[in-house]
């Protein structure tokens, strides 16, 4: 008896996943061949690109300012038991450009901006805004859906590359300033090992990453029923589903890239 | 010659059948209003004759167009010749009293910023409110405000149908007698077709040239206003005296 209630439970929350994923996939290609389809609405567009670009700019930034920073003392800590402190450069922007850019950006802005859109599109829906553009004939998945999807796409990549350059910067700063590094020998050790891949590899993640947290984050507001408590409820879950995935798909993209 | 026809219409959410074969017409410049207690499908209804929730079955003709096969641009052009008044007026937060009327004329009729301001200017002394909170947002004005700037926004296109969802709900008296006021100038003055849902009696004596009583998911009961204070139907009867004992309440 126990295991079969077992394989019930299991049962449900397979069914609920493969809906879920079939809800998110019709939602998708709803948004996409709705949007790709005139008219354009630029002005949304031009809206998302200075809430997802600008505005997370000094969030991102100083994430990657303190990450850099620490990662230096770190690596110095662990890297002068062997005399091997030159190498401390290249680790830092390897890492920076190829994992902790494009992670901790994302991670970021799925905090900052996945939830700011699924509250603002679930506070939309709840209040019945959404009905009435669909009423003043604006299709929603265009005007609400589609610009947040490309420019979460086309700017996430430039949020990671501010993002390198910013934490590389930060190991720059504590590595020059602080542990006593020559200046022209730490950004020489920098860039000796640097490949054009290692900063590819990390936009792309950070296309992909920007897909994600603004797919998760309009699907979950559009989703939202039930006033203030499932605004509430569909922004913590459009946070938490981003960051998994994220991360989920850091460890597949990696194995993939490299 | 009606401008809305709806036949049989049904709509369910899984194992839930909230209408069970709605049919009602409404006439060119007539005040349509359906009554019905809380829970009794009366928005869902009003949401599948303007399309917002699709029919699980039956028809809806609006202007003589079958709307569930009309192609999406058609139902675009024809959703702008019809205004709707949400139950919380549903102004966009983000834009200004101006950008919310001029919304539908801008995206859908192709009006610049500026007409549309212009004409927003016009519809809100229709509604008698002053074109000084133009560049107010929605969280600036009060709730009576906000439902005339919606009402502005619901008659910008010129419609020759408004829809009235719960058009009194969360007012007070005097603000109701003059949202009562407004929808009978449409009516009668602009000579827009009107169809409302309510349960406020005062509202329903003001605004309505015929009543429907939606009850179990059907209209059970339709009739002109001033029928409804003279018929011996029960549900009605307990509907409009809101007595606690009567069809609505046995067995509850």
């Amino acid at each position: 008896m126990k295991i079969i209630n077992f394989l019930i439970v299991i049962g449900k929350i397979f069914i609920n996943f493969l809906k879920t994923t079939g809800n998110l996939a019709v939602f998708l290609f709803k948004s996409l061949i709705l949007g790709l389809r005139p008219p354009y609405y630029w002005r949304q567009i031009l809206l998302q690109t200075i809430q997802i670009g600008y505005y997370s700019l000094p969030v991102v930034g100083l994430t990657a300012l303190f990450t850099g920073m620490a990662m230096t003392l770190q690596c110095y800590d662990g890297f002068s038991s062997f005399t091997s402190e030159g190498a401390i450069p290249s680790v830092v922007m390897i890492a920076m450009t190829r994992e902790l850019g494009p992670v901790l950006a994302s991670l970021m802005v799925a905090g900052r901006l996945g939830a700011s859109m699924t509250a603002e599109i679930g506070t939309m829906r709840v209040t019945e805004q959404i009905d009435a553009l669909s009423s003043l004939s604006v299709n929603p998945y265009k005007y609400l859906v589609f610009p947040r999807i490309l420019t979460g796409t086309l700017l996430m990549p430039f949020l990671v590359f501010i993002d390198d350059v910013i934490g590389i910067l930060g190991g720059y700063l504590v590595g020059v300033y602080h542990l006593g590094f020559n200046s022209a020998n730490y950004i020489h050790n920098t860039f000796i090992s640097m490949s054009m891949w290692d900063v590819m590899s990390g936009l792309i993640k950070g296309a992909v990453f920007g897909f994600v947290i603004c797919l998760m984050g309009c699907y979950q507001g559009f989703s939202s029923k039930g006033g203030a408590e499932g605004v509430g409820r569909a922004t913590t879950n459009s946070v938490v589903t981003s960051s998994i995935v994220i991360l989920l798909l850091d460890g597949i993209l990696t194995f993939v890239l490299f | 010659m009606y401008v809305i026809e709806v036949e049989n219409l049904t709509k369910s959410f899984g194992k839930n059948h909230v209408l069970n074969g709605v049919s009602l017409k409404l006439g060119k410049g007539e005040s349509y209003v359906i009554i019905g207690g809380s829970g009794s499908g009366k928005s869902v209804l009003l949401k599948s004759i303007i399309g917002i929730l699709t029919p699980t079955s039956g028809t809806v003709t609006i202007n003589g167009n079958e709307m569930t096969s009309l192609p999406q641009k058609k139902r675009d052009k024809l959703m702008l010749k019809c205004g709707i008044l949400f139950q919380g007026g549903a102004l966009f937060d983000s834009l200004t009293v101006a950008d919310n009327i001029g919304f539908g004329l801008v995206y859908g009729c192709g009006y610049s910023k500026k007409q549309a301001r212009e004409v927003a200017r016009e519809k809100l002394h229709d509604v008698n409110l002053n074109d000084d909170i133009l560049d107010k947002y929605p969280s600036e004005l009060s709730g009576g405000m906000k439902k005339r700037v919606a009402l502005a926004r619901a008659i910008a296109t010129n419609p020759d149908i408004i829809f009235f969802d719960e058009p009194t709900t969360g007012l007070d008296p005097i603000t109701s007698g003059m949202i009562n006021e407004l929808i009978v100038k449409c009516t009668k003055e602009m000579g827009i077709s009107a169809l409302s849902i309510t349960h406020d009696i005062n509202s329903l004596k003001h605004i309505s040239d015929r009543v429907g009583l939606l009850f179990g998911g059907k209209i059970i009961w339709e009739g002109f206003n001033k029928d409804l204070w003279k018929t011996d139907n029960p549900y009605v009867r307990q509907f409009v005296t809101g007595s606690l004992t009567g069809p609505f309440t046995d067995g509850k």
